[in-house]
């Protein structure tokens, strides 16, 4: 094990999210000042992020509201020859399985459909036990945070590729390719579920948690 | 190095304190409640990250004026580069998209190489340059909003779709931004706090 846990008592200390410099948190009962800064870089230090519950609800259900024109109208509009086809985010993924591509069917699946719906899930898993079930499964329930934001940002892939084929493919009526108006709520999609996983402060999780726990050995 | 002022690391994740140990080479420090990072052994110095950093600045300039990709069909070709493909998402009535494009695969990793730059040249000097406390912020953020690896792959699912439409072959540009996802992955490892304990 690299570092030994030190007790918080009695005052509880606050790490400066820019620079990492510890302070003594002064802002508890009694508090001398209504908002502390960083003594070294002058960042704002906060023992929880304002409101984070209620923001990532907001942005939770604004996502889970928009995934249903993001999925029902067309995301591409392709043009050649012969026809105008429109095609939804499901539509592609299902052209592609049965064009042969599966690869790129399953990357899409997990970028576009997986990833949202998984996100927007945990988000609001985490905002309802923080405020319902504060005890169950902390450490899971950490470590959920912690895959989605990671994989977070990945759901941006179908807008990139999107837009790349829309600038590439341009020969008219020969052939061109056109963001649909699914695009835009896609896009709104994946930026909620970025601004919900920044909003939600992943120490709510362990509020009122014991601060030695008993698997500390276990963390060589 | 103002280690002693850093002799005590709160978890960001859980805010549990922990007293720093040495750390050694190759090993990882995890928070002993909820088991998140919270520092590496490995460390590049200041010299090392500037040489890393200079490099994906040069990398990132071909990668946004370079071709990603081409694609010739019936006599005509056309090709594509990062910000034609932003400028074709605003002309087809997608403003929103456009600009989100630009801030995740432009304007956050050319503030976050420029950022680095500007705070790490005079680092190297052994000087503090003026606005550092803001830049380390700013850094914050644009690390944030980076999906340059999330393009350059974006990128290659493109290229592999239109390869059945007709000819394609990757660009300059695409091969630029995959040694600018790299050097990212390589800069990032160094974290952003350090740059506090190197300003001494």
């Amino acid at each position: 094990m690299s570092e030994a846990s030190v007790s918080a008592e009695p005052a509880r200390l606050l790490g400066c999210e820019s620079c990492g410099l510890v302070a003594v948190d002064l802002t508890g009962a009694g508090a001398e000042e209504p908002l502390q800064h960083c003594r070294r870089c002058g960042h704002a230090l906060r023992a929880q992020k304002p409101f984070a519950v209620q923001r990532t609800w907001a942005c939770v259900v604004a996502a889970a509201v928009l995934y249903v024109p993001a999925n029902v109208l067309p995301i591409m509009v392709t043009t050649n020859a012969l026809q105008r086809e429109e095609h939804t985010l499901l539509g592609g993924i299902r052209d592609l399985w049965i064009e042969g591509s599966w690869m790129l069917s399953i990357i899409v699946f997990i970028a576009s459909i997986a990833v949202p719906v998984f996100k927007i899930g945990v988000l609001g898993l985490l905002a309802w036990t923080v405020q319902r079930a504060p005890d169950w499964r902390r450490l899971e329930r950490a470590r959920l945070y912690r895959l989605i934001e990671t994989v977070g940002h990945w759901s941006m892939l179908d807008v990139f590729v999107v837009i790349l084929l829309a600038a590439t493919v341009r020969f008219g009526p020969l052939a061109s390719v056109e963001p649909g108006s699914a695009l835009l709520s896609f896009a709104a999609v994946v930026v909620l579920t970025l601004f919900a996983t920044w909003s939600f402060d992943p120490r709510l999780i362990w509020r009122g948690a014991d601060a030695t726990p008993s698997r500390a050995e276990a963390v060589a | 190095m103002s280690r002693d002022d850093d002799s005590l690391v709160v978890c960001e994740q859980c805010g549990q304190p922990h007293r720093w140990l040495p750390v050694n080479k190759r090993e990882i420090a995890h928070c002993t409640r909820c088991e998140a990072i919270i520092g590496r052994g490995h460390r590049l110095s200041v010299t090392s990250v500037l040489a890393l950093t200079t490099a994906a600045g040069a990398a990132w300039l071909l990668a946004v004026s370079m071709p990603l990709l081409s694609l010739s069909l019936r006599g005509g070709a056309e090709t594509a580069t990062l910000l034609d493909a932003i400028v074709a998402a605003w002309r087809s009535g997608q403003p929103f998209v456009a600009v989100i494009a630009a801030i995740t695969a432009v304007i956050a990793p050319a503030l976050y190489i420029a950022l680095r730059l500007y705070v790490l040249v005079p680092l190297a000097a052994g000087r503090r340059p003026p606005g550092f406390a803001a830049c380390v912020r700013v850094l914050h953020q644009a690390r944030r909003w980076n999906m340059v690896e999330v393009f350059t792959v974006g990128v290659l699912l493109s290229l592999v779709r239109l390869s059945g439409l007709a000819d394609t072959s990757p660009g300059l540009g695409l091969f630029a931004l995959g040694a600018v996802t790299l050097l990212f992955a390589a800069i990032e490892s160094a974290g952003l706090k350090h740059l506090w304990w190197q300003a001494g």
